[in-house]
């Protein structure tokens, strides 16, 4: 189970309205597996963004060297889907890490509507969902 | 001797670490000496192959080794190397 504060969620659900109709992504950082503190990161996927994402990993080391520097850690990497539902992709099952939860924000019409968490293997071939606790508000 | 940063998730296979010094004229070499002493790593990082995973980067301080002379690019005393993992998606 994952759940997310919502400081955290604030800046995520921010980020994924702001970015749509294009994919957003970020690092959420935290204890165990809480997430305490989100970053919005810059989507450096070189082409259409209304339906892919890349994370610069210069990005994910300076996500680290904070989380390290605050007594954090990294635990998990959001992005969006734009007129989509929070389900876990081909696409995103083929370029993940089976080290961190993944959590889906589905953005209907420029409104956060749903959100689902993943935990793809080291393979690539499935990614469980996971129960997620959000702040309801 | 050279620090390599160990990232969250793969701690509990480094003997609960956050980081490791290790020894090695090369990254590479410094890798080898992680793996050695910390055998559950190698799975996490390498393939059946013996190559490192396809998410799996490896920077030197601030570069990736990929950009500088990959395995064989040479440590000094002081150095930080980073795992650093390769992460997209798309709907």
């Amino acid at each position: 189970m994952l759940t997310i504060e919502k400081a955290a969620w604030d800046v995520m659900v921010a980020h994924a309205e702001a970015t749509y109709p294009n994919e957003c992504c970020g690092v959420m950082l935290g204890k165990g597996k809480t997430v305490t503190r989100a970053k919005a990161l810059d989507n450096t996927y070189e082409g259409a963004q209304e339906d892919r994402y890349e994370i610069r990993p210069e990005d994910l080391l300076a996500a680290d060297r904070e989380a390290r520097k605050d007594g954090l850690d990294i635990v998990g990497i959001f992005h969006s889907h734009p007129d989509c539902a929070a389900y876990f992709s081909k696409t995103d099952l083929e370029n993940s890490c089976p080290w961190y939860s993944f959590v889906v924000l589905s953005i209907l019409k420029g409104k956060f509507d749903n959100a689902g968490s993943f935990l793809p293997n080291a393979e690539q071939t499935e990614a469980p969902e996971e129960e997620l606790i959000w702040p309801k508000s | 001797m050279a620090k390599i940063l160990i990232p969250t998730p793969l701690r509990q296979f480094a003997g609960g670490n956050d980081t490791v010094d290790v020894t090695g004229a090369t990254v590479g070499e410094a890798l080898t000496a992680l793996t050695t002493a910390h055998p559950d790593l190698r799975k996490n990082l390498y393939n059946d192959a013996g190559a490192l995973r396809s998410f799996v980067n490896v920077y030197l301080n601030d570069e990736d080794i990929r950009y500088l002379s990959k395995d064989a690019t040479p440590l000094s005393d002081g150095d930080t190397i980073s795992i650093v993992p390769s992460i997209a998606g798309g709907r």
